[in-house]
């Protein structure tokens, strides 16, 4: 069953990102939605399983991204490895807390992937444009957070909770 | 000591992935076709379901831009009407310029695009990402003919050209797009060469040379217009825009040409696919590019290939 809610959470997250997110933007930003699912994956499943699931969702997110696939997946798991790591060993949950991690988490997976998309030959993406894009994206998934974080609650859940 | 053990498996997990995620990009890059067919087939399995949901979204997102980007409409309404003024003033001009254009195309014993096949197209989406703002969708696919490398036009000219083709979908990289190579030909002048998108601009910065004896009559008059030329991946002819200003950065060796874009591709809503790749009306390599026509800094090898354009770069 948690398979099955993972799997239609992602593609519910990718097709609002497809449909919602393409005309509603923030200064022309839009917000990194599985990016932030990868964060709070990594936030509830914790550090085993949570850098794999954020690399599934990278991986839908990648298949609609003009980048190679793999980019967005294998920065994703490496930001979810880093997040579950930490808040496994300084953090204790709270919804303050949870809204700066996923906003400092999606910045990082947006310069991530700015990053490894350079590295494998995509042009223009590391400019001041990107750290203006990943400090929107940032506040935005910040403040998406508390509607999101729920849904992933949920998905996490065996049965009917 | 739990928590560190669990953090040193964890590790060895994310290598894992690490490692799963270079060989897809490894596989990616290099055009392994089962994994376009995969991704392909997955758009092809979601594109009902997000053409749905983008109508049950399009009332708010359309509220969204009539609060959030009321300023930005009044000032785009502003800026067409400036242009439809302008417009109306030149189309005397631009009948003169017109059949100047057709008469030499048709000296020049180049193709029309009107005699070319074309497929209208809806834009289905803008950019989904935050770095791909010069890559639209359209709603034709390979269903419909469409094979990557085609041009894609509206009528005032070039947009772009097909990059992923899906079954029912397929994505355009935009002429905004500075990655995006376009062998140009300057129709009063004659010369060809490659330019690409730079800032709001149209740059042809190789290929062109500064006059040998300095003399600036000869470089391109402001106004020249500017289309695709017979050796670039696409129909020959197509419009791209117009000359704005010619100049030098080296010394007078070569010359760099700006070109204002006959198309805005900010917010297109139908596009027109040209059915027809640019390779096939080159002639065979060993047959043409004649060393006085190809554009001194490009070699004849990255243009052709055994008769075809090569895939290499972006363009070209």
């Amino acid at each position: 069953m948690i398979p099955l809610k993972l799997a239609t959470v992602g593609i519910v997250a990718v097709v609002i990102q497809l449909t919602l997110f393409v005309e509603v933007r923030v200064a022309g930003v839009a917000p990194e939605l599985l990016a932030m699912l990868g964060v709070l994956l990594a936030f509830y499943a914790g550090v085993e399983r949570g850098p794999i699931l954020a690399f599934g969702a990278g991986l839908l997110w990648d298949i609609y991204l003009p980048t190679p696939l793999g980019v967005a997946a294998i920065t994703f798991a490496i930001v979810a490895f880093s997040v579950a790591s930490l808040e496994e060993g300084l953090f204790h949950d709270s919804r303050s807390q949870l809204a700066v991690i996923v906003g400092l988490g999606s910045v990082a997976s947006v310069v991530g992937y700015a990053l490894i998309g350079e590295v494998v030959g995509q042009r223009g993406l590391i400019d001041l444009e990107m750290l203006r894009v990943a400090a929107i994206v940032g506040v935005i998934n910040g403040a998406l957070t508390p509607l999101l974080a729920p849904v992933v609650r949920w998905a996490l859940v065996e049965g009917r909770q | 000591m739990a928590l560190a053990q669990r953090i040193g498996r964890s590790r060895h997990r994310l290598i894992l992935l690490v490692l799963t995620a270079i060989s897809l990009l490894t596989l990616d890059l290099n055009g392994f076709g089962p994994l376009g067919t995969a991704q392909g087939f997955v758009r092809d399995v979601l594109h009902p379901v997000t053409e749905v949901a983008g109508v049950a979204a399009s009332p708010f997102s359309n509220a969204w831009n009539g609060v959030f980007n009321y300023a930005d409409l009044e000032r785009e309404n502003q800026e067409l009407d400036a242009r439809v003024k302008k417009l109306e003033a030149d189309e005397i001009r631009n009948q003169a310029d017109r059949q100047a254009l057709e008469r030499l195309l048709l000296a020049s014993e180049l193709p029309y695009v009107e005699n070319l096949e074309t497929k209208v197209a809806t834009v289905v989406r803008g950019a989904v990402g935050n770095f791909d703002s010069d890559v639209i969708t359209i709603d034709l696919g390979h269903r419909d003919g469409l094979e990557s490398g085609m041009a894609v036009v509206t009528g005032a000219g070039l947009v772009g050209r097909v990059d992923r083709v899906d079954a029912t979908t397929a994505t355009v990289q935009l002429i905004s797009d500075s990655s995006l190579i376009i062998g140009v030909r300057l129709v009063a002048t004659d010369e060809v060469g490659l330019g690409h998108a730079d800032d709001d601009a149209f740059l042809i910065d190789q290929g062109l040379d500064w006059p040998e004896d300095g003399d600036v009559s000869k470089l391109p008059p402001v106004g020249t217009g500017v289309v695709t030329s017979s050796f670039s991946r696409y129909p020959a002819g197509i419009p791209v825009g117009w000359v704005t200003s010619a100049a030098t950065d080296d010394g007078g060796l070569s010359l760099e040409v700006r070109v204002e874009l006959a198309n805005s591709v900010d917010d297109l809503g139908f596009v027109s696919v040209i059915l027809s790749s640019g390779v096939d009306q080159v002639p065979l390599a060993d047959t043409v590019v004649p060393n006085t026509i190809v554009p001194p800094g490009i070699d004849p090898d990255d243009i052709f290939t055994d008769g075809t354009s090569t895939e290499s770069g972006d363009g070209g």
